[in-house]
């Protein structure tokens, strides 16, 4: 965790704030899926509560929390209770796991009388090396809330919802991992620091049998070497997160509202940022897997840094670093806020699948082509890298 | 003392033996496929605390993340009622339950006392683990060189079994009337 104190505590309190920035984002979201609904849909919205009808979402908040707790005379406690503090977990473990910007070095300094040495931060929860492994991992352990909250409301649409959510992301799953294989060869690594430092400021570059061709217009990013793989990760994302076009799980036309009936109130409200969680999560991979993680377009980290610490701004060069390290947070968010706004707009665009068509879409059409886009990256690798 | 890293070694072990009970001790067959998915998980983070974490990951996607939520959507699916009712009656059929396990249970007992009877020894990490190699790395290395035969032969197998499956699936009578 650390060697001594101060670094323990800033450790515990990133962590602390990685969850809280996941919880927080939860509200600005629902805001924005409120208004961009009513934009597609020619409404205005909410827009009498504040500025924008922005204060809408703490009046959400306490509607939330003073609702009446409900348990269904039939349900199973642990599992009726258990579901939603479920439906965090994996969504703040994975979020932990992905680097959201530039790792922070600071000098040795002098503060409050004490000597503090050099210190290495890295703006992320904890780097497990095999990042992706790990978060594939935990984030599939996310069906079990939606079983454990279908089972434990004794109601039979909550559970006919938990099945067809859980068998959707099993499914799914499959296709999300293999679609990961090709950019995984590519990158020739399972680090996410390694995969964003080959895309970090350096324009598009590819080895043509031999012939490097250099676009210098074009960021080295991840989607132009794999454009196939990128379209299915994203595509099987909107299923694993369960989002429209893939809301079966919910799917409020036919199954009441799927495995949280039995829920109101302020549980209701854990499964919405579970959900909110798992999109984040998804945007995040997307980014850092095809749109190039924290970094800036064509811009190398160095030149920022630099720009920055010549700047009045950062007298010192430990606020330099910490500056640096807050815009390349602010970029990364930038990114993951676009992704997530293209979830919302696909959303309000698309209708809902047929179960029968779901389970076409992701046995017989997404795993065989991400098994296809994984021997092609395979042949074009081999091909490619042929030694001059 | 007790380092952090053995704190949290007990705590792992003390879950997943915990829960590893809990599977064969509830009634209920949903509580049991649980009390399997928390060992699972703790088993998962007692790779992690080895920085194995590529098996705690492949550990999590697999067992926890995959299997596991096909037990307990099968479990969902049956007449757990029944179930529980004939799991828990008939004396023959308890005394059978019982001397198997214990038999088992005692063929453990004695393998582990003979293996550690006197002062546990433990292997060295082998020296590849100070190299510069990591671990995904040489896994993966000596998957696909070393043990590549045994490797496809598994996957062979798997495949034999998912075959093997949907052809007893599709074979009428049995326990399921066919339609």
């Amino acid at each position: 965790m650390g060697k001594d104190t101060f670094e323990i505590v800033v450790n515990i309190l990133k962590m602390l704030v990685i969850f809280l920035v996941m919880v927080q984002l939860v509200p600005v979201l629902v805001w924005l899926e409120r208004r961009v609904s009513a934009f597609m849909q020619n409404r205005y919205g909410p827009n009498r509560v504040g500025p924008l009808g922005l204060i809408q979402l703490l009046a959400d908040a306490v509607k939330f929390l003073f609702k009446e707790p409900f348990f269904p005379a039939k349900g199973m406690a642990v599992m009726y209770y258990g579901a939603p503090i479920m439906a965090l977990i994996p969504g703040a473990l994975a979020l932990a796991a992905i680097p959201l910007g530039l790792p922070l070095h600071l000098e040795p300094f002098t503060w409050l009388g004490h000597d503090f040495g050099p210190y290495d931060f890295l703006i992320q929860g904890y780097d497990f090396g095999v990042g992706i492994v790990v978060v594939l991992g935990v984030s599939s352990l996310g069906a079990y809330s939606l079983l454990m909250a279908g089972w434990g409301s004794s109601n039979k649409y909550s559970l006919l919802g938990a099945l067809r959510a859980s068998a959707q992301m099993v499914s799914y799953e499959l296709a999300l991992g293999l679609s990961l294989v090709g950019i995984l060869m590519i990158f020739n690594t399972f680090s996410f620091y390694e995969i964003i430092n080959q895309q970090v400021g350096l324009p598009l570059s590819f080895n043509f049998f031999g012939n490097v061709t250099t676009i210098s217009w074009l960021p080295n990013w991840g989607i132009f070497f794999n454009p196939l793989g990128a379209l299915i990760f994203f595509c099987a994302s909107f299923a694993e997160t369960n989002r429209l076009p893939f809301d079966l799980p919910e799917a409020e036309g036919e199954l009441v509202a799927g495995f949280h009936t039995e829920y109101g109130g302020f549980a209701l409200l854990m499964f919405y940022i579970g959900e909110y969680g798992h999109m984040m999560v998804a945007s995040a991979l997307m980014v850092t897997f095809y749109f190039g993680g924290y970094s800036l377009p064509l811009v190398p980290t160095e030149v920022v840094h630099n720009w920055i610490a010549s700047g009045s701004l950062a007298s010192h060069p430990n606020w330099a670093a910490l500056l640096t390290s807050l815009l390349f947070f602010v970029v990364l968010l930038v990114k993951v806020l676009l992704f997530l706004l293209i979830y919302i707009w696909v959303r309000w665009t698309l209708p809902r699948f047929r179960y029968d068509q779901l389970m076409d879409l992701g046995w017989k059409t997404m795993l065989p082509w991400a098994l296809f886009n994984t021997v092609l990256t395979a042949v074009w690798l081999a091909l490619s890298h042929k030694p001059a | 003392m007790l380092t952090s890293q053995d704190f949290l070694f007990y705590f792992l072990a003390l879950i997943s033996v915990v829960f590893g009970l809990g599977v064969i001790l509830y009634r209920n067959p949903i509580y049991s496929a649980l009390s399997l998915v928390i060992t699972m998980i703790s088993v998962a983070f007692l790779f992690g605390t080895l920085d194995a974490w590529f098996i705690a990951g492949v550990q999590l996607i697999v067992y926890a993340g995959a299997v596991t939520v096909l037990f307990v959507m099968v479990l969902m699916l049956f007449d757990l009622k029944h179930e529980m009712k004939t799991f828990s009656k008939g004396m023959i059929g308890n005394g059978i339950k019982l001397a198997t396990s214990g038999v088992i249970l005692g063929m453990m007992i004695v393998f582990m006392w003979s293996t550690y009877a006197t002062e546990p020894t433990f292997k060295p990490i082998a020296a590849d683990a100070t190299s510069s190699v990591e671990p995904t790395r040489a896994l993966a290395t000596s998957l696909f060189t070393t043990y590549l035969f045994s490797f496809e032969v598994i996957g062979i197998l798997l495949l034999v079994i998912a075959v093997g499956a949907v052809t007893l699936s599709r074979i009428s009578g049995g326990t399921h009337h066919a339609d």
